[in-house]
């Protein structure tokens, strides 16, 4: 039986959104696929702080969910990181068995990231994916007045936006979708909003194969 | 916030967790590492101000300017000396490049910086004692041919660095085109005689009357010195080669200015005086016509209007003050006249800017206008004279051939100032010798030591956008004016026409300064910063730290930074300041240690620590 974890890590308030479409739709998109899942946030993370971390967690599962009601993801398969810098900050590897996915939002190469990755022996692959720039996204920290703009939906009231993924998410979510194959590419692709920077994804994404790359202990 | 359900490893749960001390000063806040938020890390990295890197010899103009607003005169005369031996002078008498670039000029109006450079000169005038005193002797012995601006420049820097130097002066008097160019209502030659007097203090012999080819030959320099300088400047005047310049009442520009300067004139001008030539020096000719007797003066020029003419629009506006006339778009074909100048016969020209052929069209075949004068000075410029030198050291143009480094060949020959720079595109002015003098003096120290000579090197970040500063901080705020003689009373007398600031006005404008690109501790970031990330020791200058563990990269500081030396770098450029943080709020391991050392600490300090 197959069962998968994913946790996102983003950053509150200005990219708040774009780490609860990423859970949202996998989620959404396994049950149409017949599976079991479910996606949260974190709130204990303080998520309505601008810049703060903050988690979202999905679970995909063959069968029922034994621990759907624990909080966090103990042991995630797959790791988003949707703000790059978060990569020196915090401990995102903790419990991920063997043959993990650690997928990042930046410009910069595999070779370059993979020495502030904690751990890296136990990934079996590490996805750079420039999302800012597929999405053609006017970079988010130097216009945090006009883009800071979905504060209530953080403050967990209506989301602002009825669009799924309009931004960097979707190149996020077809690296997530081709790397690991929680979802199979058809089931989501018509839920996502920028199509057209989710399709550039799909043939544009940095992909480090690392079982053989990195020796343990080295 | 609430804590329930975030992982805290067991190490961490200690008795006094969850007390947060108050930031302090040195550390700022000590708990959490917050600075894992940023994703762009605020740097002071300080740029070149357009001011220093248009000067001719990049003088720490900004620096300066500084010191003068918080009231350290002699520390902003002793930053200027770096650069610069006699800041009384260019005071006065510099072109000021530095006030054109001036980023303040695109605000309101450019801060005038001469004026306060002339403050800070007068200072130096007045102190018993220079601020610089020559080097250890190193027992070298280099000789500078030439007393002007370039000369002079290379004989203080090589008297810093230890050298044996002396002047060798072709003149009575030393100074060169600071004496024999620059008229007394601009430079007294008081203030250019203390100046020499400040370099005979360091060491610096001055030999006048001592010709090159003449009084002594090249070999003998060759043989009775380690190095020489040749700074000779460019001393025969050009001709406009019309027919007739050699009658009487023919004058040229430079030796004109030079003899009354000298003190050897014996010039006697009638009442109508003409100016050929529309440069600064046509325009010192002019002025000085005027105080020589002159009733009359007309100046001819080849520019089509007063905006086209080379020349510094200060000056032609005082000058015209007092009451020259402009004749445009004429050129002198001949000089009419039995045996003495009687009038001038002009044709109508133009400036073409023609490289390979004569820059001066004229057109000959219209009628000639006959213009009636006494007198005619011409001031169309100046050219080398270096019969003396070897003829391999001669280049196409007449003057000496030197390399970027200003080194003759594989000699210790060095050559410095406008004999080097005319024809380069570098115009052609004291501070622009007197920074050659002072590269050449390096350079030249580096060849004797046996060191490799590097290129110039060229500034990387020169601020010249407004945008990048935060101009909310600079209220617009009128240029403090320098008096000026009325031009009636002047244009009689050799008193000096423009008047130094009071220390009062030189504050006033040195703080009207940007600072552009560079670090003022105006101590804006350290205020402005919604934690305590930033820390200072003191209130100056490098002196400002960043606590990155901290810092949330929020950019506030980098935005309100007024002069622009606040940059935000990715964080991922950086290979430091990497803190992992178990959960999003979960405290690194060490924190909670240190912060109970800091409670247990608590109770042993008197209470009025706390």
């Amino acid at each position: 039986m197959s069962y998968t974890e994913l946790t996102v890590w983003t950053r509150g308030i200005i990219m708040d959104k774009e780490g609860r479409d990423i859970v949202n739709s996998v989620a959404a998109a396994a049950r149409k696929e017949g599976k079991q899942s479910q996606a949260m946030e974190n709130y204990v993370d303080n998520p309505d702080r601008t810049n703060a971390p903050t988690r979202k967690y999905c679970r995909v599962s063959d069968g029922v969910i034994e621990n759907a009601l624990t909080y966090e993801n103990e042991n995630p398969n797959i790791v988003v990181l949707v703000e790059g810098t978060m990569v020196k900050g915090w401990d995102y590897m903790r419990g991920m068995p063997p043959g993990g996915t650690l997928i990042i939002n930046t410009h910069y190469t595999p070779d370059y990231i993979l020495r502030f990755v904690p751990g890296p022996e136990r990934l079996a692959q590490l996805v750079c994916v420039d999302a800012a720039k597929l999405a053609d996204h006017k970079w988010l920290y130097y216009r945090l007045g006009e883009l800071g703009l979905d504060r209530l939906s953080t403050e967990g009231a209506a989301e602002r936006s009825k669009l799924v993924a309009p931004d960097i998410a979707a190149p996020l979510i077809a690296a997530v979708v081709k790397t690991t194959g929680i979802v199979k590419r058809e089931t989501i692709e018509p839920m996502i909003a920028n199509k057209k920077a989710f399709e550039m994804a799909m043939n544009e994404l940095h992909i480090m194969p690392l079982n053989a790359a990195v020796q343990v202990g080295a | 916030m609430s804590t329930k359900g975030t992982h805290i490893p067991d190490r961490l749960k200690i008795t006094f967790a969850g007390i947060t001390p108050a930031p302090t000063q040195e550390k700022g806040q000590d708990l959490f590492p917050t600075g894992n938020w940023r994703s762009i890390r605020p740097v002071y990295r300080d740029k070149l101000p357009p001011c220093n890197n248009a000067c001719g010899t990049n003088e720490k103009i900004q620096g300066y300017l500084d010191l003068v607003k918080r009231g350290k005169y002699l520390d902003a005369y002793a930053l200027i000396k770096e650069d610069m031996p006699f800041p009384s002078v260019t005071g006065r008498v510099c072109y000021h490049p530095c006030e054109q670039a001036c980023n303040r000029g695109k605000y309101d109006e450019a801060i005038s910086i001469r004026a306060v450079e002339r403050f800070l000169g007068d200072l130096g005038q007045a102190l018993t004692n220079d601020v610089v005193k020559a080097g250890k002797p190193n027992g070298k012995k280099v000789a500078i041919v030439g007393s002007g601006p370039a000369g002079h420049s290379a004989a203080y820097q090589l008297a810093r660095l230890g050298y044996k130097v002396t002047i060798l002066e072709k003149s009575p008097k030393p100074g060169g085109l600071n004496r024999g160019g620059i008229p007394v209502w601009v430079l007294p030659p008081e203030i250019l005689d203390r100046e020499i007097e400040r370099l005979v203090q360091m060491g610096v012999e001055i030999k006048c009357n001592v010709e090159v080819g003449k009084d002594i030959r090249w070999d003998e320099l060759k043989k009775n010195y380690d190095a020489c300088v040749l700074a000779v400047g460019l001393i025969d005047s050009n001709s406009v080669r019309a027919e007739g310049e050699d009658k009487q009442g023919v004058i040229y520009g430079l030796p004109f200015l030079r003899d009354i300067g000298m003190g050897t004139s014996k010039v006697k001008l009638g009442p109508r005086v003409a100016v050929i030539g529309g440069g600064n020096t046509a325009i010192d000719c002019a002025r000085e016509a005027l105080r020589q007797g002159a009733v009359e003066v007309t100046m001819i020029t080849v520019e089509s209007q007063k905006e086209e003419m080379p020349c510094v629009a200060e000056d032609l506006h005082d000058m015209l003050e007092e009451g020259v006339e402009l004749l445009h778009s004429r050129a002198m074909t001949a000089v009419l006249g039995n045996g003495r100048v009687e009038a001038l016969q002009l044709h109508p020209a133009r400036f073409s800017g023609a490289i390979n052929a004569s820059p001066i069209e004229i057109d000959r075949d219209s009628p000639a206008d006959k213009f009636s004068v006494d007198n005619v000075i011409i001031a169309v410029g100046q050219h080398a004279s270096v019969k003396w030198l070897p003829d391999e050291f001669k280049n196409e143009r007449g003057t000496i051939k030197a390399d970027r480094f200003g080194r003759l060949g594989d000699t210790n020959f060095f050559a410095a100032g406008d004999v080097v720079q005319i024809g380069t595109g570098q115009q052609l002015m004291v501070v622009n010798a007197v920074g050659d003098g002072k590269r050449v003096a390096f350079n030249l120290d580096k060849v004797l030591r046996g060191e490799e000579l590097e290129p110039r090197t060229i500034p990387v970040d020169v601020i010249f956008d407004l945008n990048r500063m935060n101009m909310t901080y600079f209220p617009h705020f009128p240029r403090v004016q320098q008096t000026l003689l009325p031009p009636n009373s002047r244009k009689k007398t050799s008193q000096e026409v423009i008047l130094g600031y009071s220390e009062e006005q030189a504050v006033e404008e040195a703080a009207r300064c940007f600072s552009c690109g560079t670090c003022n501790a105006c101590d804006n970031c350290y205020l402005v910063c919604p934690e305590p990330c930033i820390a200072r020791p003191e209130r100056s200058n490098g002196m400002y730290k960043i606590l990155i563990d901290y810092c949330k990269g929020c950019r506030v500081c980098i935005e309100e930074c007024p002069t622009g030396c606040l940059e935000g770098v990715p964080e991922l450029d950086f290979d430091t300041g990497v803190v992992r943080m178990d959960t999003a709020f979960a405290i690194s391991p060490g924190l909670h240690g240190r912060q109970a050392e800091q409670l247990r600490q608590l109770a042993e300090q008197p209470a009025k620590n706390i």
